[in-house]
């Protein structure tokens, strides 16, 4: 056996070395015979020639696959895959948000009735007050300017003309102000003698006017200035005048009132821990204790209410005497049904606490006076608790009884929706509505600034053209809101332009963005591109490579004829 | 003069208010059933003006729900949290004749009252969108797909006026898919007045409610308008379930299941090998005994101090004969039936109660005395998938009407998901053993088909049982394949069919009511043709190798010229050979480079 395998071995040998000797025997005659692997391929023979059309028609065959991909395919390829990101003025939004597209002014007129006094004094104190005032204010956003009504004007006519107070001047003892509890009147005696003399340039009686003015403003002139300074408004705009003691009270109660909506929802809730009481008189305590308010409150703000009685209510805090710390978790949020209401608008929530609870306030208070004093308080935002003590066999609670925790209510329904403290009511409510209106600007200002920062942040996030509506709307009520600032108007844009921006950033498909990571798209890619990119490329390498050749033979060529 | 007002306002609402809180009322009722199981019904009902509920003043009604009913126009509202399955055979007849009842999952069926459909279909979204908030359900999930307008199973239950009526939608949604439990309870306790503080609520736990065998949660709104007096809104809330009371009585600190003891077990001595070593275990039924606080793991506190008090809270349904002790304070009261006794419980005090085990030597005896024989219902239903593979099947429905001698005609309502296409066609009702002519047995059929993605099939068919028959109800239907993403993640699970609703019609024509009972049967689980879902991966692959390949063909037969094997390079010094050399060519330079260091070197030491 072993014998007969060599014989094989010694077979397969003898054949390839005869294979061997007929190439070589092929390439011998072309090539000197020297042996070596190297000069083999040089030894082989050549194709012939190729035919020049063959060529032609293979940079044809090349060159419109290219044409193919390039024209067709890749326009394919971008129109499917592309991310719609309509066009958004974002150096414009960014402006908004920074607060160099608007400089809010509050423009105020304030008009000056001095029935008793001659046209050319009263033109002589009004230009004085003028200049008092101009000297006292330091905050440029924030300006009074007076004005003289006609002396004959009629009491009705007066609110017309849009003047945000009107002093009347009336001749008396000494010099005295007080302001119309129930109108924008600011009533200001003075001693006849105070009146100054045309070639005076100073008077006390118009610093004093001015002065009053100037206080009675004040509150508005510092919540506005806060606004603006906590919103990234340019310094300039900024008044120098907020100590941080009157910052720090004023962001305690902006964060304290409710964001500004049209509608809010008031909810008046009856909660006991036991069985009794079961029913209650809300409706009467609320129609004659709560109504007046909502209805001078209804130019800003609609109001829809709903009452009702929930028992077995156990507290979050179970011990008798509340702490500070206590009056948090009071709230059983799990299992009072307290959800805020269906629909748009935001709820207040006012809740009677049936029980006997004490509030313990902060131990330098002194104790009787708080433990009889404090019986509410309020969560920012949110609502009112109102504990009220009574007997347990009590199945009933009166309109009467209900009254001190409705007042309570009342009181604090202002300022959750941020009415300034000081001043009659219907200044309060003026400057309300200019507040509001200077918020909402500034809200709808940087939510604009946030949906620019997010497009640029995210390049792969769809931007639809309702969002580019969106923008538009918000930006031309923006700049009418800016206009018009100060005035009903104002606030009317301003809402607009706040909801529209809200709505814009909000968008729904825009959210839902799809996440597909670049793996993803290169596993996807891979499989296709790999084996029909490579042969494409290397084509068109080849083809190249084969057409500079040809260049340097013809110039060759040519340099050759040439000699 | 305001005050004046104020006052008569007081004394009109302090009128109205005594009176809504004297409407509420509460009760269960305990009935045993065959095979160790007790019944448990509890009933919450309370009203409120109509008048109060649309100033928002809700007082007592639950203001959530008021707020959502306000808010999408919904005139009249059901809702349906069921799970298990009622076991007819043995059981009987459903509690409420089946009207408190819904099909596995969550069901709900409401009026809406709208101009258009359109209208309607917007309020409906709001409607399930909100109530899904407050129950804690996947009541969003009710879509177009899974919403239908039924026209011959259901009509309202409430008095509503002329001119509502006319512009009142029904809409009804279902979601078999979806699993009741504990935190659905909790909102549902939450909308009684009394809470589950204080009266028979109290007893609801969700460990043993939802341990039950069967179980059904319903709320129930419809505007009541009593003759002369003024229209009240009344939401009714109903928990029905069966309890197993073996395993009801297990501790909850010990819930493990043990094996008897010896010397407890229960033997049926009657059998020709009973001894000691052999036991044939009685028949489950025999000697039930429990407590309520066995049952619930805790007795009444207290009683719910709104409830109305000619109402007794409690009621259970065994024999006169039977003894039952009850805690003081309540005192017991036969009803004329001899089949029930109630109990009434005094204010602020609690309730135990506790059903004594009877001892009696014969076993097939001791059944009569120790329950009500459950009543037979009008009919029994099945329903079950036939046929095989992933293309086609078949749905039958088995329809036995146990009564002797009454016909028995009802609705049966399907609304099958938009992936089951149902061939209309193939629908065939037939009596068991009848193979020649007889009369029709449907008698009418509504069907509205359904559209891919956007509507499930609607079929609902007005037939009838001849007394002591069973009818075979079948119908095909072929299974379309859904798209990659439209499958859930368990998609390998099937995907659930609602319950089928059988509304068995009034035989009075002009009777007060529309339907005398209501069952469903049981949901089904239809298997789909699933993918395998790496397919778009693979699916990308293999076209891609398809193209890859014929383009490469092509694009080389094109490209490339062909010449004689011995006239083109050499196929061995392809790659090889072209790297050898580089590499050669690279060690040179890199020595040449090396030796003309060294010479220079060299040259400027010499």
């Amino acid at each position: 056996m072993p014998a007969r395998r060599q014989i094989d071995n010694g077979a397969a040998s003898a054949k390839t070395t005869s294979s061997q000797a007929t190439v070589s025997s092929i390439a011998a005659p072309n090539a000197p015979s020297n042996g070596g692997v190297a000069d083999t391929t040089s030894t082989r023979k050549q194709p012939p020639p190729e035919k020049p059309s063959d060529v032609r028609r293979r940079t044809y065959v090349i060159l419109s696959f290219w044409v193919i991909v390039v024209l067709l395919g890749l326009p394919i390829w971008w129109e499917t895959t592309t991310i719609y990101r309509a066009n958004l003025p974002l150096s414009e939004m960014l402006d908004w948000a920074d607060g160099k597209a608007c400089r809010p002014v509050f423009p105020l007129r304030i008009s000056i009735q001095a029935n008793s006094l001659h046209e050319q004094e009263a033109q002589n104190l009004l230009r004085l007050t003028q200049h008092a005032l101009d000297d006292l204010n330091d905050f440029s956003g924030h300006h009074l300017r007076l004005q003289l009504s006609p002396p004959a004007a009629k009491e009705t006519e007066k609110d017309d003309d849009g003047a945000a107070l009107t002093i009347r001047l009336i001749p008396g003892e000494s010099t005295t102000s007080t302001l119309d509890p129930y109108a924008p009147i600011l009533d200001i005696t003075y001693p006849p003698h105070t009146i100054p003399s045309p070639s005076s340039s100073s008077s006390s009686l118009a610093t004093y006017v001015a002065t009053q003015l100037r206080t009675t403003f004040a509150e508005e002139q510092a919540i506005i200035s806060y606004l603006l300074s906590s919103h990234s408004m340019p310094s300039d705009h900024r008044p120098q005048g907020l100590t941080p003691e009157a910052a720090d009270s004023l962001s305690k109660r902006t964060t304290r009132s409710l964001k500004y909506a049209p509608t809010y929802h008031l909810t008046f809730s009856l909660f006991t821990s036991g069985p009794l009481p079961s029913s209650w008189d809300i409706e009467a305590a609320i129609a004659e204790f709560m109504k007046p308010v909502l209805d001078v409150l209804s130019p800003i703000h609609n109001f829809t209410i709903d009452t009702q009685v929930q028992l077995y209510a156990t507290p979050g805090v179970q011990s008798q005497v509340l702490t500070k710390e206590d009056l948090s978790s009071f709230i059983n949020a799990a299992e009072w049904p307290l959800s805020p209401s269906i629909g748009g608008a935001p709820t207040i929530n006012f809740i009677v606490f049936v029980g006997n609870q004490t509030i313990h306030a902060a131990p330098q208070g002194t104790a009787d006076e708080t433990d009889r004093t404090s019986q509410s308080w309020l969560i920012p935002q949110w609502g009112t608790v109102y504990l009220l003590p009574l007997p347990s066999d009590t199945t009933h609670v009166s309109a009467e009884k209900l009254k001190q925790s409705l007042l309570t209510f009342t009181s604090h329904l202002l300022s959750l929706t941020g009415t300034p403290q000081s001043g009659s009511l219907p200044l309060r409510l003026s400057t309300l509505a200019r507040i509001r209106s200077a918020d909402l600007l500034l809200r709808a200002s940087s939510t604009l600034g946030s949906l620019a920062r997010l497009a640029l942040a995210l390049p792969s996030i769809s931007i639809p053209e309702s969002v580019a509506d969106g923008v538009s709307t918000t930006m031309s009520h923006l700049r009418l809101a800016c206009e018009t600032l100060g005035g009903p108007e104002g606030l009317a844009h301003a809402r607009v332009a706040e909801a529209e921006a809200e709505r814009a950033f909000f968008e729904k498909s825009m959210v839902g963005q799809l996440y597909f990571p670049d793996e993803h798209k290169l596993a996807v890619y891979i499989p296709l591109l790999g084996p029909v990119g490579v042969p494409l490329l290397l084509g068109l390498l080849n083809e190249i490579k084969a057409w500079r050749k040809r260049r340097r033979e013809r110039a060759e060529h040519a340099a050759k004829k040439r000699e | 003069m305001r005050q004046l007002f104020s006052l008569f306002l007081a004394l009109l609402s302090a009128a109205s208010l005594s009176s809504a809180a004297s409407d509420y009322h509460e009760q269960l009722v305990l009935r045993p059933l065959p095979l160790s199981t007790l019944l448990a019904s509890f009933n919450f009902r309370s009203n409120i003006t109509l008048s109060s509920f649309e100033a928002h003043n809700f007082d007592l009604f639950p203001r959530s729900l008021a707020q959502i009913l306000q808010h999408a126009g919904t005139r009249e509202l059901h809702l349906r949290f069921s799970l298990g399955r009622w076991d007819a055979q043995s059981w009987g007849a459903r509690p409420w004749d089946g009207a408190r009842e819904g099909g596995t999952g969550v069901e709900l069926w409401a009026w809406l009252e709208a101009e258009t459909d359109e209208e309607a279909d917007q309020k409906w979204r709001t409607l399930t969108n909100a109530l899904s908030g407050l129950f804690c359900a996947s009541l969003n999930f009710i879509d177009g797909t899974r919403t239908t307008r039924p026209v011959m199973s259901f009509q309202p239950e409430g008095d509503h006026p002329n001119a509502t009526m006319e512009n009142m939608h029904l809409l009804y949604g279902v979601l078999p898919h979806e699993v009741v439990c504990t935190e659905n309870l909790t909102p549902f306790l939450k909308l009684l007045p009394c809470k589950g503080k204080a009266g028979v609520a109290s007893l609801l736990d969700g460990h043993k409610l939802f341990d039950a065998s069967w179980q059904s949660m319903a709320i129930d709104i419809r505007p009541v308008c009593p003759s002369g007096g003024e229209c009240v809104l009344e939401i009714e809330q109903t928990i029905d379930m069966v309890l197993d009371i073996e395993r009801s009585k297990r501790p909850r600190d010990n819930p493990i299941p043990r094996p008897v003891p010896d010397h407890e077990l229960k033997c049926d001595s009657s059998k020709p090998y009973h001894s000691h070593g052999t036991c044939f275990p009685t028949d489950y039924s025999a000697g039930q005994d429990w407590s309520l606080s066995q049952i619930f793991g805790k007795s009444i506190k207290e009683t719910c101090p709104l409830t109305d008090p000619s109402i007794p809270p409690v009621c259970l349904q065994v024999p006169e004969s039977r003894s039952v002790y009850a805690s003081q304070g309540s005192t017991e009261k036969k009803n004329p039936d001899r089949m029930s006794r109630c109990f009434e419980i005094e204010p602020e005090t609690g309730f135990e109660m506790i059903l004594p085990r009877i001892e009696t030597e014969d076993p097939a005896k001791s059944a009569a005395v120790e329950l009500v024989k459950p009543e037979t219902p009008l009919l029994y239903a099945e329903r079950s998938f036939t046929g095989h593979g992933q293309e086609r099947g078949g749905v039958q429905t088995i329809l036995r009407n146990p009564s002797l001698d009454t016909e028995v005609e009802f609705i049966y309502m399907e609304s099958l998901p938009w992936f089951m296409r149902i061939y209309l066609h193939t629908i065939e009702a037939r009596i068991e053993g009848h193979f020649g002519e007889q009369e029709p047995l449907i008698k009418e059929v509504y069907y509205r088909p359904a559209v891919d993605r956007a509507r499930g099939t609607q079929l609902e068919v007005r037939m009838r049982v001849p007394p002591a028959s069973t009818v075979f109800l079948t119908y095909d239907f072929e299974k379309s394949i859904l798209r990659y993403t439209e499958y859930p993640p368990d998609a390998n699970r099937g995907f659930d069919v609602a319950a089928a609703v059988i509304t068995i019609l009034n035989p009075e024509k002009n009777g007060t009511r529309f339907a005398v009972y209501n069952m469903r049967t049981t949901s089904l689980l239809c298997s789909l043709p699933t993918p395998d879902f790496s397919m778009p991966y693979n699916v990308i692959i293999f076209t891609s190798t398809a193209i890859a390949l014929a383009f490469g063909g092509m694009f080389n037969i094109l490209v490339r010229r062909f010449v004689a094997a011995d006239e083109g390079p050499e196929m061995g010094s392809t790659i090889k050979e072209k790297l050898g050399r580089r590499i050669k060519k690279l060690i040179e330079k890199l020595v040449k480079g090396k030796t003309a260091e060294k010479t220079a070197a060299v040259e400027t030491k010499g």
